[in-house]
Formats: structure tokens, sequence, C-alpha cells
């Protein structure tokens, strides 16, 4: 039987890819010169709600794979090239991530509070013991060195466990599995480690947006929204290639098993938001309410609808076993809740940005209101770096894909995954 | 037809293993005889298809079931909450909707499972104390049975049935009367 | 016909065994009388539980006034052993519903008697909050019912509400998943018996033949049961962790509690099934059905839920120093450096730093090991609740009112009472029912049992990438 082993990246897509990033990036530009405050408050939101987003979906690829290998799995194994091909986007979030915090350093941007150097200052009318007791982790040199440390462990663990991944294509005898071997190793080691850090990277990057807000489940349950985006993004790209004559053997089980990750995790991310907003609303602390308050003033459509998006919809569609089976509920639901969890980042980046850059703009005008569009809804800027992103985050991944074989024959569990069936 | 009879004869091959059973199915289906029941000591992948059995819709009355319990909980509690008897506990507002989530989440869950368990017990004709006929006391151990029914079928099939159990190889064939 | 199975996986059932040796091995425990070690084990265990009802006994015809609990620090004991014990109660749930779910095969070694274990150790549990109330005789009024006195209802704002009915669900549900899963084994059981035993067997096999139909229904309902039951265990403990995360000390609080007490619960969970089986497969001689393989599963279960309660552990420290609050910070100062200091470090070593031990495999794998480490966890997991309850207790917003707890003989008594309740009822279990779910090991033997698994290793070393035979 002929299998197609090998992608070819085609002309086609290429264009379209490039077409849409070409779009992003004219939106990402036209965001900058939105600047009515001075501080692109806009432009630089908006790429670092991108770049986070996408990050994220890079880091549990890898974390997935390693829970995998972990657990004895064996359905995935057909197409965990993909999810390799996802893992490589690391590196470009290294430099997305890089770029914010140059931005850092260069006070090219007030996305974080903390950065003010007034705030920090005691002497100063604006000064903020809150800041300046965090100010020991909420730094520059913090920032860079963790930021930076904690993406390039990430790297090491994907670059092992691809390079392990890859030398089991090439070996000789059937029945060597010492790449395997070492590969569970590494992956159970990247397990604690990939706990820490994606905490770490959530707490620096994201909840330090809210500078003075804090929360113990943040972490969790903003991983659990990357976690399901991935899953989404899966989805599109396997019924994709699919559609192109690519993996012929990733039958409609193993989108069954997808759809049900899908369905699952939807509920657990909704577990961890009601778990995090019921302690606060019932704690009634007003260090932690601010966070919802703000959010259910000043955003209730993007507040409820963030419920209604990410569970609902999902919940109803993916209940019924019948329609994690079919091709095209699975891409409509895929398509609406990864949009829905970019919509919940939204939410997550943007009041923060927005009232840091209210107060600095009042501090340094007497006082004055300043009014920046695209920071209390997603307007058509937004929208377009996100299909530009989701465009680059492809076209990045299909030309990671040409580079080995599609299917990893040399996998022990190669041929459960073939032939999967529940 | 089953009310002319007080009891139905039944003639039933055994097999020792799972894949002799599946051929052998296939093969009174594709004879067109007409299968009494299968009997086996464990779930067997791959049988209901072949035997044509219609997918069960256990997990749909559950839904209802759980929907049940849903509107109870959410329902009696707003009901209590803000007509019965308001009363502001904590500060909290005399509807408090996240306070609700949790027991709407247990009751929904209660009732789904009652209801499912009493409905599967209720229509496969088991419950606490009761016996149904048992053809051999092997099949709960690791005989795999097909069952004819002599009573109902044409005389041509009930000349078929010795020889389609020796030909799929069945390890024994016996007969019994079981109350119809 | 079967599927192919990956050559690196071990077989999960040894000895080649039959249909029929299965049968035999797993019933057998049931059908002969009792060994000296069981009756000596069963008169302990009644003595230990006949100890305890008198200790409640005597609490309720005393008062709370004979438990060590004051006015800072109401709950204590009663508290701990209650939420420690609920806590045991989630392995067993877990592994049939969301290892079924996953299709992890090594589960049907273990749901069984794990499912069990969860049954008594809840009715272990229930029973704290039932006597803690001072006056058990009126225990009604926590249900809302319509009644005489306005009508008054419970406040169904009250997390301690929320969790009568979060234990009672998870009670009732566990029971008829367990119950629904013995039934073709009881008939096993039955269509081999004889007299007395065959008319009792009769009775709890339902009316069970093995029809297809029956068998596709009975699937069905496993999976929707197991469905709804893995959003039930999160609920269950997450219920339980709003108990101390709203009502412990007024105002403090943290977010990750829902999460953390569940991966905690699960830690504990099957440190306790390693308790029991590893017992249980000696005793009963099952070492071809609980194999190594199993227990090395249920240690990187231990290892991975360890490792993420001490994650949790560190992010709460973390974000006490993090958040600037100094209410925040002093809960947690007051944990590792205030009079409870102890209890704090046997938390961590014994929940975080011993199950580290497991990363190497030989550890992993050695029964005594592991025993001794199960026992540890236990022990860990039920400083953690003290932790949480009597620590910040006893330190709360007023010096004046700052207290010290120490407890009496009555509560430790009650505390021996329910492991005495629990070890009695796994006894009697282990006597009645098969301890290891016949039907299901039989639905892996192709696929777990070593004769097989050996066969596709074979095949394997010759096959290249074949296409499957159909898609």
């Amino acid at each position: 039987m002929d299998i197609k082993m090998n992608y070819t990246f085609d002309g086609r897509l290429k264009t379209v890819l490039l077409v849409l990033m070409g779009l992003g990036a004219i939106c990402l530009a036209a965001s900058f010169f939105h600047n009515p405050d001075g501080y692109h408050s806009r432009f630089w939101s908006n790429f670092l709600h991108n770049s986070l987003f996408f990050t994220g979906i890079a880091l549990m690829s890898t974390f997935f794979l390693a829970v995998c290998i972990t657990a004895y799995a064996g359905w995935h194994v057909v197409f965990k090239r993909v999810w390799e091909a996802f893992g490589q986007f690391l590196l470009i979030g290294l430099i997305l991530m890089g770029i914010i915090t140059v931005g850092v350093w260069l006070h090219a941007h007030h996305l974080y509070h903390w950065t003010d150097a007034a705030s920090l200052d005691p002497s100063s009318d604006i000064f903020d013991p809150i800041l300046k007791h965090k100010s020991a982790l909420l730094n520059p040199m913090m920032y860079t060195i963790l930021g930076v440390g904690m993406c390039a462990v990430w790297l090491l663990f994907h670059s092992r466990l691809r390079k392990f991944s890859l030398a089991e294509d090439k070996k000789s005898d059937p029945s060597d599995f010492s790449a395997f071997r070492k590969s569970k190793v590494w992956a159970a080691v990247f397990l604690p480690i990939a706990g820490f850090t994606s905490a770490g990277a959530i707490w620096l990057w994201l909840m330090s947006v809210d500078a003075h807000w804090y929360s113990t489940l943040f972490a969790w349950y903003t991983g659990a929204s990357w976690f399901v985006s991935m899953i989404c993004v899966t989805i599109l790209v396997l019924l994709y290639l699919k559609s192109r004559g690519y993996y012929e053997f990733v039958n409609m089980e193993h989108f069954h098993d997808l759809g049900k990750f899908l369905f699952a995790f939807s509920i657990f991310w909704t577990y961890l938001w009601f778990s995090q907003f019921m302690l606060i609303w019932y704690g009634n602390v007003g260090e932690e309410t601010i966070y919802f308050r703000e959010r259910y003033d000043n955003y209730p459509v993007l507040f409820y609808g963030n419920l209604l998006i990410n569970f609902v919809f999902p919940f109803f569609v993916l209940m019924r076993n019948d329609t994690k089976r079919k091709t095209g509920t699975l891409i409509l639901v895929s398509l609406v809740v990864l949009f829905g969890h970019w919509w919940d980042f939204f939410l997550m980046i943007k009041p923060g940005v927005v009232h840091t850059a209210h107060e600095a703009y009042a501090h340094a005008h007497e006082g004055a209101h300043v009014a920046i569009k695209g920071m209390s809804f997603p307007g058509l800027l937004e929208i377009g770096i996100f299909i530009g992103f989701l465009a680059g985050f492809l076209f990045f991944i299909f030309s990671r894909l040409t580079k080995a074989p599609l299917i990893a024959k040399g996998d022990p569990y190669i041929q459960e995954s073939l032939h999967h069936h529940t | 037809m089953g009310h002319h009879h007080t009891s139905n004869h039944i003639i039933y091959g055994l097999y020792t293993d799972e894949t002799d059973l599946l051929k052998a199915v296939q093969k009174a289906k594709d004879d067109h005889l007409d299968i009494f029941n299968v009997y086996t000591p464990f779930p067997v992948h791959g049988l209901d298809p072949i035997l044509g059995l219609a997918e069960s819709r256990l997990h749909i009355t559950g839904f209802v079931y759980g929907l049940l319990g849903t509107l109870t909980a959410f329902l009696g509690m707003s009901w209590i909450f803000t007509r019965d008897w308001p009363v502001i506990f904590g500060g909290k507002p005399y509807w408090p909707v996240p306070s609700f989530i949790p027991i709407t989440f247990e009751l929904t869950v209660l009732f789904a499972a009652i209801g499912m368990v009493v409905t599967f017990y209720t229509v496969s004709g088991m419950g606490p104390g009761i016996t149904n006929p048992i053809l051999d006391p092997r099949i709960t151990d690791d005989k795999f049975c097909i069952a004819f029914n002599e009573t109902t079928a044409t005389d041509g099939d009930i000349n078929k049935f010795k020889s389609f159990f020796q030909e799929t190889g069945a390890s024994e064939v016996n007969s019994k009367e079981i109350d119809a | 016909m079967s599927a192919p199975i990956s050559p690196v996986r071990q077989p999960l059932i040894t000895g080649s065994k039959t249909y029929h040796q299965i049968t035999e091995d797993l019933c057998s425990p049931t059908e002969r009388a009792p060994n000296a070690t069981w009756v000596i084990a069963f008169l302990i265990s009644v003595s230990v539980l006949g100890f305890g009802l008198f200790c409640i006994a005597w609490t309720i015809w005393k008062g709370i006034g004979t438990w060590g609990s004051n006015r800072t620090i109401g709950w204590a004991w009663d508290i701990t052993n209650f939420v420690w014990w609920i806590g045991i109660g989630h392995a067993g749930t877990l592994i049939s519903a969301i290892l079924l779910l996953f299709r992890q095969k090594w589960r049907t070694g273990v749901n069984r008697a794990a499912e069990a274990m969860t049954i008594f150790a809840v009715l272990c549990a229930a029973l704290f909050p039932g006597i803690h109330v001072g006056r058990a005789w009126v225990v009604f009024y926590f249900f809302p019912y319509p009644n005489t006195r306005g009508p008054l209802w419970p406040n169904f704002n009250s997390p301690l509400l929320w969790d009568l009915f979060a234990i009672s669900t998870y009670f009732t549900v566990s029971l008829l998943f367990w119950y629904t899963g013995l039934v073709p084994d009881f008939a096993t059981v039955r269509d081999r018996a004889k007299g007395i035993r065959k008319k009792v067997y009769t009775f709890l096999a339902f009316g069970w033949t093995g029809a297809a139909k029956h068998w596709q229904r009975w699937e069905s309902l496993s999976l929707v049961l197991a469905g709804i039951a893995t959003p039930l265990v999160l609920s269950v403990h997450t219920i339980v962790s709003f108990d101390f995360a709203t009502s412990v000390i007024p105002g403090w609080h943290t977010t990750i509690f829902p999460p953390y007490f569940v991966a905690g619960a699960i830690f504990s969970g099957f440190a306790m099934v390693q308790t029991l089986m590893l017992i249980t497969r000696k005793v009963l001689n099952l070492q071809d059905y609980i194999t190594v393989e199993h227990i090395e599963s249920m240690n990187k279960v231990i290892l991975a839920t360890g490792s993420i309660v001490g994650v949790a552990y560190l992010t709460e420290l973390f974000i006490a120093w993090y958040s600037g609050y100094i209410y925040e910070q002093f809960a947690f100062f007051n944990r590792a450096v205030g009079i409870y200091w102890w209890s704090y470090f046997g938390m961590m070593a014994c929940n975080v730093i011993s199950p580290q031990f497991f990363w190497n495999k030989k550890l992993r794998r050695s029964i005594t090991f592991t025993f001794f480490m199960s026992i540890f966890i236990n022990i860990g997991m039920w400083f953690e609740r003290f932790v949480i309850i009597a620590t910040t207790l006893a330190r709360d917003y007023l010096p004046s009112s700052w207290s010290f707890y120490k407890p009496t003989w009555v509560e430790v008594g009650i505390y021996l009472g329910t492991m005495g309740l629990f070890f009695t009822l796994y006894l009697i279990f282990v006597r009645v029912a098969p301890v290891v779910a016949i039907a299901e090991v039989k639905s892996i033997l192709k696929a777990g049992g070593d004769q097989y698994v050996e066969k596709h290793k074979a095949h394997h070393e010759k096959a290249e990438l074949e296409a499957p035979a159909h898609h």
C-alpha cells in the first residue's frame, strides 16, 4: 500500500498563509499607529496576547507528549510528529517573548505596572508599597533571566524528545528500544519541571499584568486554557492534512479521542474557572475581588461570553458520541473554542494593561483620561492580528513537518496506534 | 409465537474461545439462522455489530434523569431562597447563583446515576432475588454460548442447528426447556 | 483477530492463565473456610471497632466536652479524620472511572478492591460530621425538607451543606457503580455454589445470565457512570476544600485548594490501595493478577500526584510572599514555624519528599519499600489536614484567644474505631465477593495475559510498517 510518509508544503497553502501573515502584520502595524496614550498600549498588548497564546500551545503539546510517553499511551503515536512540530514553535515563542523583554528594558511599553520607576520610588507621590515589595521578583532582570531560562529549559526537553523520536525512525533492529527508554526518562523528568516552570511563566508574563492581584489557582487555569487551545489546533491541522491525502491511518477513532479530550478539558477549564471565581466571590476580600469586579462591570459581554463559548457550546455539542466523529462538527467546535480561549486571554490581559495605561497617562497629563480602542472589546485589528499569528504558527509548523517522516514508524506503540479502535 | 407455548425448547452450543464464537455468530447470520440469544462470561468486543444489536439508549435516559436533577436542585433552591423564606446570609444576595452550582451538580449526577441503574435492571428483567433461566452454569465461567429456540424455529432450520454447531466447532451441544 | 500489542508493554496477568483458571483463582477465596490469619485479623478489627463504638457512645452521652476541641479550635481530630477518610475514598472511583475512560488496562487488577475501599472509607468519613455536631439525634436537620418550623430551610450558601450533598451523592453513586460491577461476578460465584450459598448468591446476582444484550447495556452503563463519576470525584473533594477555603478563618483562603485537594485525595487513596493490595495479594495468593506492574503503575501515580501536591504547597508559599498581604503571610509562617511546626514538617517530609524515592525504578518495584511508603503517605496526608485545620485555627486574628489543642482518649478511640470499622468491612468483603473483577480480568486476558503478550512480541520482530486491514 502506498503510504505518504513525507509532507510537502505545497505552494498554494504557502501563499494563502503568507497573505494572512501579511494581513496580520498590517493590522499589527496599524495598531502601532493607533496610539492615543503615547505608550503604544494597543500594539503591545496585542503582541503580548498572541505571543503568549501561541507559545502556550507549543508548550502544552510538548508537555502532553511527555504525559503520553509516561502514561503508556499508544493511540496518539501515528500523528505525534504534529505535536513535535508544534513544540518547535517554542523557539519562535522565545523570540516573541524576547521582544517583549527588550521592550521592558527600553521602556518601550507600559504593559506591566511594575516597570514604572516612579511607583517604586518612595519619594514619589505615586509610590506603591505593594509593587516595591514585589520588585524582588518583578523587575527587568528577573523577567529576563526567568523568562529566557524557562523557554530554554522547555526547548532543551523538546529537542531531546524530538531527537529520540527521530532516532527511532532510523534504528536498524526493530526490537531496539533504547531511544524510547531514554525518551521515557526525559519525559518523566519534564513533568514536574513543566509543572513549576509553566506556573512561573504564567505568573511572570501574565499574572503580573495585574500587578497587585494574585491567585494561587491562576497558573492552572491558564494552563488549562492553553491545553484546550492546543487540542483545537491539533484537530484542525490533522483534519486538513487528512483532506490533503496525508495521515490516512488517522481514523475517526483518533478524532473521537481528541474530541473527548476537547470535551473533558473544556469541562476541566470551567471547573477551574468556577473554583477560582467561587472562592474569590465567597471570600469577598477586596484585594482579590477587584479582578472580577473590573471584568464584570466593564467587560460584561466578554465575561459571560467566555463561559458560553468555552463551556456551554462545546459541552452541549460534544456531549453526544456521534458529534465527536463528524468532521464538520469537529471543525466548527475547534474553531469556535480556539477563538474562545484567545478571547479568554484577551480578558486576562487587556483590563490590566489598560488600567496601567490610564493611570500612567493620568499621572503624566494631570488626571486626563484617554480612550484606547481595541482594549475593551476585540476590534477588527485584533481579529486581523490573531489571524496573522495563527497563519504564522501554521506556516511554521507545516514547514517543520517537512523535516521528518509524518509517521514515526520506529515507535514501539506504532502498531497499536495504527490499529486503534475502542 | 411465544404465547402459544408455556415453555421454549432451546438448543445451544458451547464454544471455548470468543474468536470461535464470533465466527459462528457471523456464519449463523450468513445462513439466516434465527439466533435466540448469545451468552458470554465477559463482554466480547465486536459481537454487537455482528449480532445486529441496536446501540443501547441507556445514556439517553441518563441525560433525561440528569436534567431532572438539575432542574429539581436549581429551581428548588431558587424558590426557597427567593419565594418561600428569603434570608440574607453573609452578605450574599437572595439569589446567590454561584452558591447553587455545587448542589445542582451533585443532584444532577445523583439523579442520573440512580435513574440509569434502576432503568438498566428494569429493562433487563433483573433485580434483587430475581431468577432467570440459566442454560449452563459454565457460561459465567469459560464457555461462550449460542442458543436457538426450536419452539419458534421452522422445521427446516431445526434440522440445520446440529450441523451448524458441528461445522463451527462447538465443543458441546445440549438442549433445555425454559419458561417462555 | 485481536489488536496488536506494543512490544514494550508488560503482561498484566502472569502464569499463562486460562479463563477457567481465572474463575478458580478469583472465586476460591469466597469458597473455602477462613484461615487463622483472617480470623485473628477479624477479631482484632471487631474489638477495635467495639472500642470505637464505646467512645462514640461516651461522646454522645457526656457531650463534646469529652474532646480536646475548644472555642478557638472548634475543628480538630474529628474533621481532620473526616477529610482523611474522604480523601482515601477517592482512589476507588478514580481507578474505576478515570482509568476506565483513559483505557488503562491495569485498572482491572485493583479496581474492585479499590471501589470497596471507597465505600468503606466514605462510611468512616460520614461518621465524623454526624457526631461532631453534638446532638447526633437531630442530624436530619441538615437535610432540606418541608417542616413545621417556619418552614426553615438549611443555608444553601454554606459549603458544609454542599458537602452533605456531595458526600451522600458520592456514596450512592460509588455503591451503585461497585455493585453493578459485582453482579456478573456474583453470578459466577452463584453458578459454582451449592446449598445455602447458592440461595444467597442467587439473590445477590440479580438474575444475571450473561446475555449479549445485557452485556451491551452493562458496558454502556459502566461507561456513563464512569463519565459522571469522574467529575463527581473532582467535585466532592473540591467541595471539601471549599469547607476549609471559605470557613476555617474568615477571609483566609487560597484559590488553588480545589485542584490540590483533589490531587492530594488521589495521592492518599492510592497509598491506601497499595497498603491493602499488598496484603491482599499475598494472603489470597493473587500475585498473578496484582503484579509488580500494577504496583509500579500505582507508584507512578503516587509520584505524580505527590509532586502535584508539592507544586501546590510551594505555590501557596510563593503567593503568600508575592501577595504582600500580611494575614496571608502569617498563615503560612505559622504553619512552618508555629506551635505545630512538626505537623508541617511531617506533611512536607511524607508527602513531597518521600514519594521522590519512586523516581528509582528498583524502589518503585520493591514490595517492602512500597508498603512502608504507603503507610508514610497516609500519615503525611493526615498531617496535611491537621495543618490546614488545627494549626490555622490555633492562631486566629485575636491573639488573646490563641489556643492549643491536644486530643483526648475519646477522640483517639473514635479514630481507632473507624480503622476497626474499615478493616472489619474489608475483611468481610474479601470473604464474600471476588476481590479482583473476574469478568473484567477475563476481558483483558488476550491483551494482557503473559502468553499472549509474548506471542505478539515475537510477531513484532518480523513486522515492518504494515497497514491496518481495515480503516
